[in-house]
């Protein structure tokens, strides 16, 4: 695994450079980080082969993937995750918590194949195990759906019922999964209170635009309030080339103002539409993509509980060669 | 020698030749002349003769006995004249002058062009069978129903994770060849594009800085309960934590619809049939079963009857079961009423 270590940043005073930020008094205002080339930082690479990630804390975990504001890609990070996660070795239970509007089902390609959800379950026409959607692909990887897109859940127990389900998982024949990644819904309506109900830890997804960092700065405060701790976050749609331009504001800013460590940073990719249209996530791409890359990374730290030591800032330029570059 | 001997046996054939290509009259006037004088020729009227035959037997294609090499041919000419000891030098002349005037190369050109053309088909046509046999041989083997080739087609089975002895091939994200940390460690390579790296200088203390000012910020109570817009707030319940929701919400409806303890069993259900299909299963149980005893009296009562009465028209009694069962049913449908589930049953379902 490549983890670029940075041991004298994390647990220690802010170094001298760091400090500068937090004398800032506006969190919202963007910092677009300049590149420094005479900084004299030391980025140590370890690559770590043939290994699988360890799985870390107590299974099964529960991992609720919000946002707040809409179309900022939780449920294409819920996908891409869980499909890695299946990938890297773990069984995993995706929970598409979106009562009115889900989608999780078209973006893995089981939308054909949900016959039952929980709300059939609730009423007895079907047992849990009859409602999980086994994918073909991976077949460690199942789908959950809270309800038919035109169904509707009784009110009263919404988030008691998915901490059922997530009992009844625990304890199923097949035994307990190491994942069950819940797909919230946008907002911090009904939909957002029952997701984050059964779970434990929860992954931030955000864009690096101010919108979404407002929204996604007060989920966290309600998760927080709510008792979750275990928060990290997804920066996704990061376009280097405009990082550099300064025209959007980097990862490490998106860090700056809301505090969180960093689970992973998706760059903007044509791969994603493609990839959704066609109800094939992309990590199972072949050649693999930038962005399916990035979140077979963010699934390995999930995993492990770790988070990014360094970044991407932006596309070196390509060095010059030949006999002209001889003379600059 | 040779090229004498198919002089000599030239004649039969070359007459057969002439009557079949219809040569011209001189030279049918030559034949008897050239088997006459069969040793001793005379050379001038000979070679006349030799010419036009020679002219003919190159025109008219002649089979393989016939068509000898020209060459050797000439040879056997020219030989025999010496034998004869005839003026050479005007013959040889002439005789130049007719293979000049001729293409014998082209003529044996043609005639091997032919041979090796047919012979070339025929080993392009050997070829072109054994891959035809070859194909249908490989057509078949694949097209073998129930084989694993035809569920990949059928995709069924996915073409690349085929057998179960090979285990799946793990993709580790980060020992890719798409993957590649730089010297210096300050850049990474993805997918053939070199990415500069900056740290991560977030600290625990920074961290917490930003919870607390959120928990400032942010004021918040798990809601426990949710109440449509209008509803009135129990006595025993926090207004803080009550979340008030629109009545056309999705959530908003079929409240009180199921029990929750059994929604909890329900979901808890590991084995078996699911609850409500039990029980709607055994709501039509018993209603069939009350039907059939509804069958049963109506047919004694009949039966009673017809015997009581004396014998009646035979469409009379076929028909009163019929009446009975309808017009009994609906009294015992209704002293069913709904079973002890509380679950309707589909006909109920249907009727409401």
């Amino acid at each position: 695994m490549l983890s670029l270590q940075l041991p004298t940043v994390i647990n220690t005073k802010p170094s001298s450079s760091s400090s500068s930020f937090l004398t800032n008094t506006n969190p919202f205002k963007p910092k677009t980080l300049k590149p420094n080339p005479s900084s004299p930082f030391t980025v140590r690479s370890v690559l770590q082969y043939n290994r699988k990630p360890q799985l870390s804390g107590d299974t099964p975990r529960v991992v609720v993937i919000t946002s707040g504001k809409g179309g900022v890609g939780k449920t294409t990070t819920t996908a891409n995750v869980g499909l890695s996660l299946a990938r890297l070795g773990f069984s995993v239970v995706a929970i598409d918590a979106d009562v009115g509007l889900r989608n999780l089902d078209l973006l893995l390609g089981l939308e054909n194949r949900v016959n039952y959800t929980v709300v059939e379950v609730l009423n007895g026409d079907c047992r849990l195990d009859q409602a999980l959607v086994r994918d073909k692909r991976w077949s460690n990887f199942e789908l959950l759906c809270i309800s038919k897109p035109r169904s509707k859940l009784p009110m009263g127990f919404g988030g008691k019922a998915l901490v059922w389900v997530v009992d009844a998982l625990k304890a199923r024949q097949e035994g307990c999964p190491d994942f069950i990644l819940i797909d919230c819904p946008a907002g911090i309506d009904a939909g957002f209170i029952t997701a984050i109900t059964p779970a434990n830890e929860a992954v931030l997804v955000t864009t690096p635009d101010i919108t979404s960092l407002r929204d996604a700065d007060r989920v966290i405060g309600l998760l927080e309030c709510d008792g979750i701790r275990d928060i990290k976050m997804m920066v996704n749609r990061v376009r280097t080339d405009m990082i550099k331009g300064e025209d959007m504001m980097s990862v490490l800013d998106v860090q700056e103002m809301l505090g969180l460590a960093l689970l992973g940073m998706i760059p903007e990719d044509t791969e994603v539409i493609r990839s959704t249209n066609r109800g094939y996530p992309l990590v199972l791409n072949r050649p693999p993509t930038l962005a399916g890359l990035a979140f077979e990374q963010a699934a390995w730290r999930l995993v492990e509980q770790d988070s990014m030591k360094a970044v991407m800032v932006e596309e070196e330029p390509k060095k010059k060669r030949g006999f002209f570059s001889f003379f600059g | 020698m040779a090229s004498i001997s198919t002089l000599q046996v030239l004649p039969f054939p070359l007459s057969h030749l002439v009557s079949k290509h219809r040569t011209p009259s001189l030279l049918l006037k030559l034949r008897p002349e050239f088997g006459s004088r069969n040793g001793e020729l005379s050379w001038a009227g000979r070679l006349i003769s030799s010419q036009r035959f020679l002219l003919r037997a190159i025109d008219g294609s002649v089979s393989s006995s016939a068509g000898q090499d020209q060459s050797l041919r000439n040879d056997g000419v020219v030989k025999s004249k010496n034998k004869n000891g005839i003026n050479l030098k005007d013959t040889v002349g002439e005789l130049h002058g007719i293979i000049s005037s001729f293409s014998p190369v082209v003529y044996s050109m043609r005639q091997r062009v032919g041979s090796n053309l047919a012979i070339g088909l025929c080993i392009v046509a050997a070829f072109f069978v054994i891959a035809l046999r070859v194909y249908a041989v490989r057509k078949s083997k694949y097209n073998r129903p129930g084989s694993v080739a035809d569920l990949v087609r059928r995709g069924q089975l996915r073409s690349d994770r085929r057998g179960i002895s090979q285990p799946l091939k793990y993709d580790d994200p980060f020992n890719n060849p798409l993957v590649k940390v730089g010297k210096g460690n300050s850049t990474v390579e993805m997918c053939g594009k070199v990415y500069r790296l900056a740290p991560v200088t977030l600290t625990e203390e920074q961290q917490a800085v930003h919870q607390k000012r959120r928990s400032r910020a942010y004021q918040w109570k798990r809601p426990t309960i949710f109440l449509k817009e209008g509803e009135s707030i129990p006595p025993d319940v926090d207004p803080d934590t009550v979340r008030w929701i629109p009545a056309n919400h999705p959530f908003a409806t079929t409240a009180g619809d199921i029990d929750e303890d059994l929604a909890q069993n329900n979901v808890y259900q590991k084995r078996g049939v699911p609850f409500r299909i039990q029980a709607e299963h055994e709501a039509l149980q018993r209603e069939q079963k009350l039907n059939r005893l509804v069958m049963d009296s109506s047919n004694d009562s009949d039966f009673v009857k017809a015997f009581k009465s004396g014998p009646k028209s035979p469409e009379h009694g076929e028909e009163s079961p019929i009446n009975n069962q309808a017009g009994n049913s609906k009294p015992l449908l209704s002293e069913c009423g709904p079973n002890s589930f509380g679950i309707m049953s589909p006909s109920e379902e249907t009727h409401d």
